[in-house]
């Protein structure tokens, strides 16, 4: 289960670097008469079975590339897709939809299926609290958080839809919207989100992750999630649906207006294929989620609610602005550690990478994903550069106002990092689990090493350091692979701290940091 | 300059004629098929998908392959030059091309009344709150000045007396598409316009300027819409009233399910149409030679034209139409008389962008 976990979390960042190089990613064909090629958001992951019979009974080989959700929206919207995919496949189109530019860029849109993003609960935590079989309202379930009745995951906003609508969706609710949301009620909903927001103790830039992180920790009681993801669950949960609304998915297949006309018959065929009423079905029973086609009967798991769909904002500026508002006002704040290899092997670009890569976090990378991965306000940042011998830590706090000062003082320390000496993997990362976590945060270690463990104490020491922490001192370790770092030892690593493993061997450490940041 | 655009035209056009053929040659049944490319509102591309359409347009040496995109997108964003054909829904959009383009002609082959899709126990509501009325005719009436008057006042559905079926916190507002993309959100548009104008169809800026802020609420308040009639109307079939309590549509669409007898329109779906309401024409500029005889086929074809019908459009002949509603007993409109106009194409563009920019 958990090596399945930290396999199936390298795999997008392969595809996507095969994206960029044209290659042959993972055994999928790369281009073809009879290749479509679609970026789409992790989230469809879960019917890459399906898509293999599209082969055979509707003629289309579809060749995925994963990426995250805003990112795949610049990507797009920026005109970097055009060329490389013919078609996009995320769960939802409606942010991209906001950006300046956007519109021209995409041709047909095709809706394929539909799950809301919704509560699941422990069913002993769903009765304990009276919510299975009542009707609750997100209000209900923001004071029964502020109360500290219950605790949740949710995937981070910035990079995951299912934490974006839930963050749009609670919104709208508590602010008791009767029409989209605007600006000002961003700004005076955010002390009741951050009662809502107090109970949340698991984050996770993608669904995926969020749930597999979810089924392996006791301690939280539920999730909000899509849905289809609730329902997939191995120990069932209650789900909970508010009665004063829910955002949904509807997974547009969207061509883009750059693909050539053979590639638009292909996409053609595809979202036939995928709205006939057999295929419709196998979606529904293979993956809980609702059909989009009429006459389909659907799954009693559904239930008979009805579900009110909750307006959405239809202003980039007012879904930036919720986005960073949870993110620098609203969350749980987190507690970075970040573990940094400076050994003689990162001498000279590897050691320019990593200086940019933790430069890009201080604000410099002025993109929207940019601005949503940086140091966020409140952020407990805290790093553990080290060589032969784990070097001091160095602690930052970003204030909850103007955050300038601080980040300038990373930026500093991150360009003022050098290569020399050895490599102390073990004593080091231990450096930072020896630290204890500062309460009322979210605590998660980064591991970034380029070489294999030269000095000090062993993986396996580290293992039996770890198995006897107690469990509030425990927390997921990020590992980035690079250069030629143990890719077996490091999987061994994010296996035993539940984290996961990031590939920035054929990216940059830019990127796998950003992507990092969606799970901190 | 435009002799020069013309030659590029030409090279494009003999591109894909080549490409048309070397494709139309691997068609194993049409061997001489010739391509044609156009750019559709996307409520058409059903049409265009049936493979009887497909059919009859083979017969003719024709293959027809459609991209589809929104009316105004087709006006301004959409690349031109790659297609034989646009087929705008609408005529102050084709007229636009018209101009353009420097075409000549245009094909009106069938047009489709804006109506409302809504739901049993919200009509009853909408009843209740003196929106919705018996015309008399065998159908319902949405009053549009009583619409506008619910909109100014910010009603939610939950403040409508007596409402226990739908009490959700919502405003009452009907669904429509995104007015930047999509053309049955402009059709919209005019026909409230006209109300909010006095009755009379805007024609001046100062119109314009004077209406926006009325209208802004009517396609804004309702948060992030749908870039096309398509979309909405999948949610409206697929998620019911808790998505889509009303929404704004092509007669056309509702009425291609109900003559299809394909049970996507459940028993307790309602069309209703709105009062005053605008016509969708749709009307296809030919841009090349054979997007010409895509028009006249349709046009004139009577295969076609019933196919059309088929579809929920009403054509230029209205017995096919008129059969279909009489054996389905769908509940079309019959002598719907308050038919108001669009403004033209650069005027109702003005009253797009005048409201856009008021974006909450």
């Amino acid at each position: 289960m958990r090596r399945s976990l930290a396999a199936a979390l390298l795999v997008p960042v392969l595809l996507l670097a095969g994206c960029g190089s044209g290659g042959d990613p993972g055994g999928q064909p790369a281009d073809g008469p009879d290749v479509l090629r679609v970026l789409a958001g992790s989230e469809i992951k879960d019917l890459e079975p399906l898509l293999r019979r599209a082969e055979a009974e509707a003629g289309v080989k579809v060749r995925l590339t994963y990426t995250g959700t805003l990112d795949g929206a610049e990507q797009v919207a920026g005109g970097r897709a055009d060329g490389n995919v013919d078609a996009t496949w995320f769960s939802s189109n409606r942010y991209l939809s906001l950006i300046d530019g956007a519109a021209s860029r995409l041709a047909t849109q095709t809706k394929i299926m539909v799950s809301p993003v919704v509560l699941g609960l422990k069913p002993a935590k769903a009765s304990e609290l009276g919510w299975d079989g009542k009707q609750v309202t997100w209000a209900d379930i923001a004071q029964a958080a502020k109360d500290g009745r219950f605790s949740f995951g949710m995937t981070n906003p910035a990079s995951s839809n299912s934490g974006f609508s839930a963050l749009v969706g609670v919104a709208a609710a508590l602010a008791d919207a009767a029409g989209a949301l605007t600006a000002e009620q961003v700004e005076s909903v955010t002390p009741r989100l951050k009662d809502f927001f107090s109970a949340q103790r698991l984050t996770a830039g993608s669904s995926g992750w969020l749930a597999d992180a979810y089924a392996r920790d006791q301690r939280v009681d539920g999730m909000v999630n899509y849905e289809s993801v609730l329902l997939g669950m191995r120990d069932p949960l209650t789900l909970v649906y508010p009665g004063d609304g829910v955002v949904s998915a509807d997974y547009p297949l969207t061509l883009l207006a750059s693909a050539p006309d053979a590639k638009k018959s292909l996409y053609d065929k595809l979202a036939a294929w995928l709205r006939t009423p057999a295929v419709q079905k196998d979606i529904m029973t293979g993956t809980h989620r609702r059909p989009i086609v009429p006459g389909i009967t659907p799954d009693s798991r559904f239930g008979d609610h009805q579900l009110i769909e909750l307006p959405f904002p239809n202003r980039r500026s007012t879904a930036d602005e919720l986005i960073s508002t949870y993110l620098n006002r609203v969350r749980v704040p987190a507690e970075a550690r970040f573990v940094l290899d400076t050994s003689g092997s990162m001498t000279g670009d590897r050691i320019a990478g990593l200086r940019q890569a933790l430069t890009a976090l201080t604000g410099a990378d002025t993109s929207a994903s940019g601005a949503f991965t940086r140091f966020s306000n409140r952020e407990t940042v805290t790093m553990f550069p080290f060589n032969d011998t784990p070097g001091r830590p160095i602690p930052f706090t970003v204030p909850e106002r103007d955050p300038a000062s601080v980040l300038a003082d990373i930026k500093r320390f991150a360009q003022g990092l050098d290569a020399a000496g050895g490599t102390a993997i073990y004593d080091s990362l231990r450096a930072a689990y020896d630290l204890p976590p500062t309460p009322g945060h979210y605590t998660s270690v980064v591991l970034m090493t380029d070489g294999e463990n030269t000095d000090g104490s062993d993986y396996a020491a580290f293992e039996s350091y770890y198995r006897a922490l107690p469990q509030d001192r425990r927390a997921p370790a990020f590992v980035v692979l690079f250069g030629e770092s143990d890719v077996e030892e490091m999987r061994q690593v994010a296996e035993l701290t539940g984290g996961a493993l990031f590939d920035a061997r054929s990216t940059s450490l830019s990127s796998a940091f950003k992507e990092i940041r969606g799970y901190q | 300059m435009k002799r020069r655009v013309g030659i590029i035209l030409a090279v494009i056009l003999a591109a894909v004629a080549v490409a048309a053929i070397v494709l139309g040659n691997r068609e194993p049944d049409q061997p001489q098929a010739t391509v044609v490319r156009g750019v559709i509102g996307s409520e058409k591309k059903p049409f265009f998908d049936d493979p009887r359409v497909k059919a009859a347009f083979a017969r003719q040496g024709l293959r027809v392959e459609v991209d589809t995109a929104g009316s105004r997108q087709i006006v301004t964003d959409v690349d031109l030059s790659r297609y034989a054909f646009a087929f705008p829904s609408s005529v102050p959009a084709a007229e636009q091309i018209k101009n353009d383009r420097g075409a000549t002609t245009t094909y009106s082959p069938f047009y489709s009344p804006m109506a409302v899709a809504t739901f049993e126990p919200i009509a009853g509501l909408l009843v209740k709150a003196g929106l919705l009325r018996d015309s008399g005719k065998g159908y319902q009436i949405l009053d549009i000045k009583k619409y506008l008057d619910i909109v100014s006042k910010g009603t939610r559905w939950d403040q409508i007396p007596g409402n226990s079926e739908y009490p959700a916190r919502k405003r009452v507002l009907l669904t429509t598409t995104d007015i930047r993309t999509s053309n049955s959100a402009a059709m919209y548009l005019s026909a409230i316009g006209y109300v909010a104008n006095g009755d009379d169809v805007p024609t001046s800026d100062a119109q314009i300027s004077k209406i926006a802020p009325v209208l802004a609420p009517a396609v804004l308040d309702q948060g992030f819409a749908e870039s096309s009639s398509e979309a909405s109307f999948d949610d409206y079939l697929a998620l019911g009233a808790g998505k889509t309590p009303m929404l704004v549509v092509y007669e056309a669409q509702y009425l291609a399910h109900v003559f299809a007898g394909d049970g996507a329109i459940k028993p307790d779906m309602r069309l209703v149409y709105p009062s005053p309401t605008v016509l969708s024409k749709h009307t296809l500029v030919p841009l090349a030679e054979p997007g010409n005889r895509v028009g006249e086929l349709l046009t004139k074809d009577p295969e076609l034209q019933a196919l059309a019908a088929a579809y929920g459009f009403r054509t230029t002949d209205p017995k096919a139409f008129d059969d279909l509603v009489a054996k389905t007993k769908a509940p079309a409109a019959s002598g719907l008389v308050d038919v108001v106009e669009p403004p033209t194409y650069e005027r109702l563009d003005r009253l797009i962008t005048t409201i856009d920019s008021a974006r909450p």
